[in-house]
């Protein structure tokens, strides 16, 4: 890192530090109802208090758990699904009008729909979650093989590869920088579902924990809650980041 | 030099052609591109094929990877018609820009064409070293193209090809994009890889004076639709010399006709 960059990072940390700080002071000089909203100092307190004497590890393992899962699903079947849709012209455009139909849905549409398929049970929060999560991912992988340069595809059948080895081997290393953006975006689409998802099915995670603190008036807790899945978004978002540089290196030579 | 006796058999003309065209022609998008070509390429025979630019050059090249297929007439390598690109006929694009991975380093680059052919992977880092070396790009195994310079990414695209063992070797304007001193350089090279291997050459060139100095014939397309407008032994001694063949009184007699007909062309 170069003294530039290192300059920014940390005016961003002083930032954030500032925000906490005014939080304090709002929280302090009781702008708002100590009811409703509790300094970063109970928070914190709630926050120590949840994992060692409550059932906050359970609970963030719980959402840990529908997001990877609905996410890793999402994946799988948006890189498939993609791939099979982006690779063929034809398929393009016979598939592109539903998908541009059932794109913009809400996913929050969908939930009813699935409680009543598949009742309050972790299938209907993975579902819901990997519907909601496919799209980025799909239409990410339908991009990125439409956009393979056509000269790898000949030089491809010059070699006269099999069918199996363009796809592993062309298509999909060209398509990975799409891929891996769509992903990104997937994740907090799953992060937020898998919260609705608890709070809707009463399924055990954050989003319940949250639900039930808020009807018990217990900002502290509440508010914990918050900002752990705050946390969860981030350090997912910068694993994943560390992921696609660590993948995507070749790109990074050609800047 | 057993590939130079080959290749005066060639010249001569007493063995059978190993790519020949047959009355082909082609039809893409209602516009004719070719028509009726008939052209034979003898093996270890270097040709040249010169033209305006929209003459078919690339078009007829791309017929004899057999990435085209004619509209009627007949494409044959070794007597068997072309159905689809074959791994014995390598092509060189201009654009290697495009045509090598960018994800994949040097040498991960040649061993695309090692694994297509099959080759274990145990075998493969040996061979791709000597195929770096060959084509001048040792200790390069590492880069990937876009650390590298445009001729040094031909020239690792000539080392993929070279990988594929081709018994045909097709180049489109492969040096077209690069400098004058980087060409010069590469002509060289190819002359000697192409001397080494024994492998026939269909050379597309819009430069005629590179379509000379490399050729063991060249012939000149004409345009609209592309139809063959002359043809020229060139009959210039090997090993060929970038001062002393240029000043051959034949290399200048055949550049003064090319240039004649390619004028006359494009009136």
């Amino acid at each position: 890192m170069n003294r530039t960059a290192l300059v920014w990072r940390l005016a961003s940390f002083a930032v954030a530090a500032s925000f906490i700080a005014l939080w304090q002071l709002i929280a302090n000089l009781k702008l708002v109802s100590p009811v409703f909203l509790p300094g970063p100092d109970r928070a914190w307190a709630a926050l120590v208090r949840g994992f060692s004497a409550g059932d906050l590890w359970s609970k963030l393992a719980g959402t840990l758990e529908h997001m990877t899962y609905g996410w890793l699903a999402a994946s799988i079947a948006g890189i498939a699904i993609g791939a099979i849709i982006g690779s063929s012209r034809t398929m393009r455009t016979y598939v592109a009008p539903s998908l541009e139909f059932l794109r913009p849905l809400p996913v929050s549409a969908i939930i009813p729909v699935a409680i009543a398929m598949l009742g309050l049970t972790q299938a209907m929060a993975l579902f819901v979650i990997a519907f909601g999560a496919i799209w980025p991912i799909m239409l990410a992988t339908i991009h990125g093989f439409a956009a393979v340069e056509p000269r790898l595809y000949e030089v491809a059948r010059s070699l006269q590869m099999s069918r199996l080895a363009v796809i592993f081997k062309i298509a999909l290393p060209s398509a990975s920088p799409d891929i891996l953006a769509g992903m990104r975006l997937s994740l907090t689409v799953a992060l937020i579902l898998s919260v609705v998802c608890e709070i809707l099915a009463g399924l055990d995670g954050l989003g319940h924990w949250v639900l039930l603190s808020a009807r018990a008036f217990r900002s502290a807790d509440l508010f914990a809650g918050v900002i752990l899945l705050g946390v969860t978004g981030y350090v997912t978002s910068v694993a994943m980041s560390l992921a696609e540089n660590r993948l995507l290196a070749w790109q990074a030579a050609q800047r | 030099m057993a590939s130079a006796a080959k290749r005066l058999e060639a010249v001569s003309g007493t063995i059978a052609p190993q790519i020949a065209f047959d009355g082909v022609t082609l039809v893409l998008g209602g516009k004719t591109i070719i028509e009726n070509l008939g052209l034979g390429v003898r093996p270890g025979e270097f040709l040249c094929i010169v033209g305006a630019s929209g003459c078919g050059k690339t078009t007829a090249l791309r017929l004899a990877a057999g990435l085209y297929q004619p509209t009627s007439g007949r494409v044959n390598f070794d007597g068997q018609p072309m159905r689809e690109p074959r791994r014995e006929i390598a092509i060189v694009f201009q654009d290697y820009g495009k045509a090598l991975l960018p994800w994949r380093t040097a040498a991960g680059n040649v061993s695309l064409a090692l694994e297509a052919g099959g080759m274990p992977s145990a075998e493969r880092p040996a061979r791709i070293e000597e195929l770096l070396r060959t084509v001048g790009l040792p200790g390069h195994a590492g880069k990937y193209p876009s650390e590298m310079s445009g001729g040094m990414q031909q020239r690792l695209q000539i080392a993929r090809c070279l990988a594929q063992e081709p018994k045909t070797l097709l180049m489109d304007e492969p040096f077209g994009a690069l400098d004058a001193m980087t060409r010069q350089g590469l002509q060289d090279e190819v002359l000697s890889l192409v001397a080494a291997s024994g492998a026939t050459v269909i050379f597309v060139t819009h430069d005629l004076d590179e379509a000379i100095y490399l050729g063991d014939r060249v012939i000149g397309l004409l345009p609209h639709p592309g139809r063959i407008g002359i043809e020229l032994p060139v009959n210039l001694p090997r090993p060929r010399d970038q001062l002393s063949t240029r000043e051959h009184p034949e290399f200048l007699r055949l550049r003064r006709q090319l240039f004649d007909f390619i004028k006359a062309t494009e009136q």
